[in-house]
């Protein structure tokens, strides 16, 4: 018997602001789509362990994919990209993504992310609360500061391992040796988007003064934050949260900023709180 | 000198001794670090100590040395307090890396920077080494 997981892979072909990118998704599962976004400088590997969790696929549309210039998506396919300097904004990236659910024709899927995924998710409670059933921002905040820097892409130091073991300190001691390992590999494969990826995450979002705009019962939201994430901490997600009419905030112990990647087992106890919360679980799956 | 070492605290001597071992016999700083070569300052308040690597073994860990006594490149400075958080086998939130210290904690990273970033991944290992040998302050 041929040990073959039911995750698939697939390309789909998405217009943005006249860029045009081929982008790779792995999904599994069916009915609620739940869309998932990896972490900056990453990809969709990171939900290796959701991807194949029974529990939740069994009533949720699991798509996690590669944003452009990650993993096997590629950078634009009509631009030439080489020639700039790669910053990602809140406006293009919300944009993104609401391209990629229209191309992929997903009726009011939860977006869930983590890290710059998590902060984008408020993005899109922001922007486009009547597009998504619910946002889970992980590991999110309304602003977070600090991490644009130049050593992710320094031509002196090996950024590949400066990015990878940039970000150790963002797992928890606790977490399993292996998958926070895998974590750091991934990190390994994606330094010449870091950087950009975190213009987004460090500069260009900041919310602090918009989140009494965020309507949580409009675009319901459910927060998610690691104890040993020095980037937003549970103290900045509950803030964030606080501000947010009717948004829930839930604290995770013991694990970091790259929850699903570097313990699924851990994270997956929090995951189900907040798909309870929003009511996206069947009553069989609950049972 | 402000603040007084508790009675369990690891005597210098032997503290050297067991942070060279404990780095000469990793297996991840052996399998990595044959580019492992630098100088750097670990300040942990009571007491400083210059690390000297070459090839990924320690050559010389001064204790205390004098104000112009060994040169190094680049500094890890933090309270005692802060150093004794990182000398647990299981890190508090905060007290677990060098990142997690500078962003939350006291601890500088000063000096040329870029030789850190450079021995980035060795040098992120020979710190969580202090989660078992511990630290002198």
């Amino acid at each position: 018997m041929p040990r073959i997981s039911p995750v698939t892979g697939r390309y789909v072909t998405v217009d943005v602001d006249d860029i045009q990118y081929k982008v790779f998704y792995l999904e599994n599962g069916s009915g609620q789509p739940l869309v998932c976004q990896h972490t900056a400088g990453c990809h969709n590997h990171q939900w290796r362990g959701l991807l194949e969790d029974e529990e939740v696929t069994r009533d949720h549309r699991v798509i996690a994919y590669d944003l452009p210039r990650h993993g096997k998506s590629d950078p634009p396919e009509n631009k030439e990209w080489w020639k700039e300097e790669y910053r990602l904004t809140a406006d293009h990236y919300t944009k993104f993504i609401v391209a990629l659910c229209d191309e992929l024709e997903l009726d009011q899927p939860i977006f869930m992310g983590s890290s710059f995924g998590g902060n984008v998710a408020l993005q899109l409670a922001l922007r486009y609360p009547d597009r998504f059933r619910a946002v889970i921002p992980v590991e999110g905040a309304d602003y977070s500061p600090g991490f644009y820097l130049d050593w992710w892409q320094h031509p002196h130091a090996n950024a590949a391992q400066v990015c990878a073991s940039g970000v150790w300190d963002l797992m928890a001691p606790q977490s399993p040796e292996a998958d926070r390992w895998k974590t750091w590999f991934y990190y390994t494969q994606g330094s010449e988007a870091f950087k950009g990826d975190l213009y987004f995450y460090s500069v260009d979002h900041d919310l602090r003064d918009k989140l009494d705009q965020i309507d949580g019962e409009r675009c319901p939201v459910v927060m998610l934050t690691g104890t040993y994430d020095y980037l937003t901490t549970p103290d900045d997600g509950r803030r964030t949260a606080d501000h947010i009419k009717n948004a829930h905030f839930i604290e995770m112990e013991d694990i970091g900023h790259f929850p699903m990647s570097e313990n699924h087992e851990v994270f997956r106890r929090y995951l189900l709180q907040a798909l309870e919360r929003i009511g996206s679980r069947s009553a069989t799956a609950q049972a | 000198m402000t603040a007084t070492a508790s009675s369990s605290t690891v005597p210098v001597e032997e503290w050297v001794r067991s942070f060279t071992d404990a780095s000469d016999n990793d297996p991840e700083i052996q399998a990595h670090g044959k580019y492992f070569t630098c100088g750097y300052l670990l300040d942990m308040e009571n007491h400083h100590f210059v690390v000297r690597m070459t090839s990924g073994r320690v050559a010389e860990v001064a204790v205390d040395p004098g104000p112009l006594d060994v040169g190094y490149q680049f500094a890890i400075r933090a309270s005692a307090e802060t150093w004794r958080g990182f000398a647990t086998e299981i890190p508090a939130p905060m007290y677990h890396g060098i990142w997690a210290a500078t962003f939350r904690r006291d601890m500088k990273l000063e000096g040329d920077v870029l030789v850190l970033m450079q021995n980035l991944r060795c040098i992120t290992r020979q710190i969580e080494l202090l989660r078992t040998v511990r630290v002198p302050v």
